[in-house]
């Protein structure tokens, strides 16, 4: 399947239990293989450079504080994804100016994913993505017609430019860039899944 | 009846395998030093006190205002009355119930800590801290040591 909803234990066991005795090379090698899907989770929810290292960071703080209640390397994937998708909606929404945020602590109390939220809700956001994957997935973007392979291609590798460049660039009003983008997106979501359908 | 059918991947995930895939936007050097560095602040043996949500008066809502947050575990109760400065952050917390003679405090940052012993009444304060992530270690004597969940102050 394209995108697995349990991740591959790469993080094995020996190298959890090595970080939570206190051993730095290990803790190393678990960011080493997070973090660029933690990089790129940040950056897709539209966050400018420094607070996607923000939303980032404060991903990993939490789960130095939370590592030992974790344990299982199965779970510590999907446990970042999820944290750092949570903090990125929160700033990016902050940064849209929907300042409506009364209480701090309100949005904060269920920030680190339980056991059970875990179970019941596999988050759609594990992307496990190898280097194969990773190429089917541009095979497919390249079938696909205008403006969808333009816009897409654009909108992967010019990560920091705004909805007006990319409108110009792609020659369409600004307004039409967002809702394009979501029928692009439809398009492409649809694709992949008729390829999971076959064998 | 529910059949279980892997949830539809979303927006915002598709979008992120595709600039992963395309490889343009790697992670800064910054970032990774970062994610190394957040490894020191572990506190060994410490138990985690979490956010639980506070009463706010109604209306409240500039960012000028001082903010409240609470962390409980068990049954200690770390409050943290948050003071936007001039672009800084002043701190002023409360430990409950009274806590022993001996008891620190350390307020940390990603790049600092300040430590403090609490007042006989439980208090104790930090000014002029970086807007940011921070967690605040509380120490009493017999106990072991607890930790606030790392929380966002914004500016």
């Amino acid at each position: 399947m394209f995108f697995a909803v349990s991740e591959a234990p790469v993080s094995d066991q020996q190298t959890i239990d090595a970080a939570l005795a206190g051993d730095q090379a290990a803790w190393d090698a678990l960011v080493t293989h997070h973090s660029g899907r933690l990089w790129s989770v940040a950056r897709a929810h539209g966050l400018s450079a420094a607070d996607a290292a923000d939303v980032v960071q404060g991903t990993w703080l939490r789960l130095v504080e939370s590592l030992h209640t974790i344990r299982d390397p199965e779970r510590i994937g999907s446990w970042l994804l999820t944290t750092v998708r949570r903090e990125a909606c929160l700033l990016s929404r902050r940064t849209r100016g929907e300042r409506l945020v009364a209480d701090p602590a309100a949005e904060q109390a269920d920030h680190n994913p339980t056991r059970a939220d875990l179970a019941v809700h596999p988050d759609p956001a594990l992307i496990v993505l190898t280097a194969d994957e990773g190429r089917r997935l541009w095979r497919t973007v390249e079938t696909m017609h205008e403006p969808c392979r333009s816009l897409l291609l654009l909108m992967a590798t010019a990560p920091d430019a705004g909805v007006h460049q990319l409108a110009v660039r792609l020659g369409m009003p600004s307004g039409s860039y967002g809702p394009t983008r979501g029928r692009c997106l439809n398009r492409l979501r649809t694709m992949l899944t008729a390829q999971e359908a076959q064998p | 009846m529910t059949t279980r059918h892997p949830p539809a991947i979303d927006d915002e995930s598709l979008v992120a395998a595709l600039r992963l895939a395309a490889g343009r936007d790697p992670v800064p050097a910054h970032v990774l030093a970062e994610a190394r560095a957040a490894f020191a602040l572990r506190v060994p043996g410490a138990s985690t006190a979490a956010p639980v949500a506070t009463a706010v008066p109604a209306g409240v809502r500039s960012s000028e205002e001082a903010r409240l947050l609470r962390f409980t575990v068990g049954a200690l109760v770390v409050e943290l009355e948050i003071v936007p400065v001039d672009g800084l952050v002043d701190l002023a917390g409360q430990v409950s119930p009274l806590p022993e003679a001996g008891t620190t405090v350390e307020v940390r940052t990603p790049h600092l800590t300040e430590s403090r012993e609490v007042s006989a009444t439980g208090q104790f304060a930090v000014t002029g801290l970086p807007p940011g992530w921070f967690s605040v270690v509380c120490r009493r004597p017999g106990h072991g040591p607890v930790v606030t969940s790392w929380t966002r102050i914004r500016p």
